[in-house]
């Protein structure tokens, strides 16, 4: 499967000849091989999943989650398709689950540490200037309306729209990632637009 | 041609993702369509909203933690429960024959104590419960509820109509005491229920029971107790608002300080900041509290109470914010 420039790739890039070698390995059961992988993907695997469940404490579970199944089942990957791939299929349907749980619960609250400080305050990047209070919190209650709206899509055009909106992934790679067609993939894509042009609408 | 017909191609345009083949056919009808221009400009500014939510990037320290979690993670997944013990026993460096006689005999060892744990535990008298005994409250003296020994409240039922309230509990055998809200029995059980029960539940309806009696020394200072150290932050936030009728004072004054200052809570802090302001609003300029807000306003480890802070002191005037 060709997923090139489309899925995040790692700044520290091997060949295919040595990833394939590493894989070989871990499945062996090396230990070392198997972090060795997962250094390659992983900050990408936590930017994902801290997009998706702004929480640094369920970021931090989902991606726990997501390699332990990568380790569990690294035995049957086969070496014809791509790691990169796999593995986001993998993250895909972790962060999926994560939204089905979510939705039944009817959680539309900002996530909670466990000090009880909502973490999605915490995360925003500080490093923006804040010049006029008053508009940065007007900003603030922005955020908090964007992930409301967000969090009421179903998890399946939730996640299709943090990948093409925030992650900037193609169309075709979404589809790949989530064995469906490209068709698909813009159906959902529309409808979590049309749905956030309702719930947004006063904004715009 | 139908104007539906292009709407996802606006979507798809704007991501730069409209196929060649679909795009002549599409800007000639934007080229003619008003209504179409209008809906790619919201979709448009759509993006610009969304543009707004801040992307959330892992500190180099969360990337470390969360690897040191996988890490430990994958040890117990590699070596299972047998594993985890052999490395105890390799961490306590026991020669491999010595490991067998002496784990079964602190396995004996265990096993006697929990025998011996048994054999004289003590034998409480059990409350079994019963079909409830019902009570009013003006039947009852101050010293009967404080020699009742209750184990367990397990329904608080306030009557908004006739202002009564039911309360069922076990003491020596299960009760239903029922009385006036107004009656100094009751407020006595409520207020310990609300300060000293172990059911968050049960403290909330006692709290939304009492809340409208708070000119009663002993429910005033219950509500400023809960809105202090109740251990829910959905109570503290029901205190919060239950105070907001509360007639002025030193002790409320505080109370909300300290909320201000300590809770562990940021929801309750920012909640306690449009408390206080509309308490300063009503009674008058007080210096504790705009004291209090400077401090926050720049110390608070939250940013979004930070900024509340800072509004709040603009609202009451304080230019220097």
């Amino acid at each position: 499967m060709e997923l090139a420039g489309h899925i995040p790739e790692e700044r520290r890039q091997l060949s295919g000849a040595d990833e394939s070698a590493l894989i070989r390995r871990a499945q062996e059961g090396d230990p070392e091989a198997f972090e060795a992988l997962v250094r390659m993907y992983d900050q990408n695997v936590l930017r994902l999943a801290l997009q998706v469940v702004r929480s640094q404490e369920e970021a931090r579970d989902l991606y726990q989650e997501a390699f332990l199944k990568v380790y569990r089942s690294l035995r049957y990957f086969r070496l014809e398709s791509r790691f990169s791939t796999w593995l986001y299929r993998v993250v895909m349907n972790v962060c999926l689950d994560y939204l089905r749980r979510q939705n039944t619960r009817k959680e539309v609250q900002a996530p909670e540490s466990g000090d009880g400080q909502p973490e999605y305050f915490q995360t925003v990047p500080e490093a923006r200037p804040v010049l006029d209070p008053e508009r940065a919190a007007h900003a603030s209650e922005i955020g908090r309306r964007i992930q409301a709206a967000l969090q009421r899509l179903n998890p399946r055009e939730r996640l299709v729209f943090e990948l093409k909106h925030y992650q900037g992934l193609k169309l075709r790679a979404i589809g790949q990632l989530c064995k469906t067609s490209e068709q698909t993939v813009k159906n959902c894509l529309f409808r979590a637009t049309q749905k956030l042009r309702l719930e947004l609408g006063d904004l715009v | 041609m139908d104007c539906k017909e292009f709407e996802e191609d606006l979507t798809l345009d704007l991501y730069g993702d409209l196929p060649p083949e679909q795009r002549a056919a599409y800007e000639a009808h934007l080229a003619g369509c008003v209504h179409c221009q209008a809906a790619r400009e919201e979709v448009r500014g759509l993006h610009e909203v969304l543009a707004q939510r801040p992307r959330l990037e892992p500190s180099p320290d969360f990337l470390a933690e969360c690897r040191q979690a996988l890490v430990e993670a994958l040890d117990r997944e590699r070596l299972g429960w047998p594993g985890l013990i052999r490395e105890w026993l390799s961490f306590l460096q026991l020669p491999p024959q010595l490991v067998a006689p002496r784990l079964a005999f602190a396995l004996s060892l265990i096993v006697f104590g929990f025998g011996v744990g048994w054999m004289l535990r003590p034998r409480a008298a059990r409350v079994v419960p019963s079909e409830p005994v019902n009570v009013t409250a003006s039947s009852l003296a101050g010293a009967d509820i404080e020699n009742m020994h209750i184990s367990d409240i397990s329904r608080v039922a306030p009557d908004p109509k006739t202002g009564d309230v039911r309360i069922t509990l076990d003491a020596q055998r299960r009760v239903t005491l029922e009385g006036s809200l107004d009656d100094p029995h009751i407020q006595q059980l409520l207020v310990y229920a609300m300060k000293s029960y172990d059911n968050a539940g049960i403290r909330r309806d006692t709290l939304d029971a009492l809340r409208a009696r708070s000119k009663s020394p002993n429910v005033r200072a219950a509500l400023l107790y809960t809105l202090q150290h109740d251990s829910n932050v959905g109570n503290r936030l029901a205190a919060l608002d239950a105070v907001r009728g509360m007639e002025g004072g030193d002790d409320l004054q505080q109370s909300l300080i300290e909320v201000l200052e300590h809770d562990g809570n940021m929801g309750v802090r920012v909640e306690s900041v449009d408390v206080l302001v509309d308490r300063v609003e009503k009674e008058g300029r007080d210096e504790a509290v705009l004291s209090a807000l400077g401090r926050l306003a720049t110390s608070d480890a939250n940013r979004y109470v930070r900024l509340k802070c800072v509004s709040a002191l603009r609202k009451l005037g304080n230019d220097g914010f």
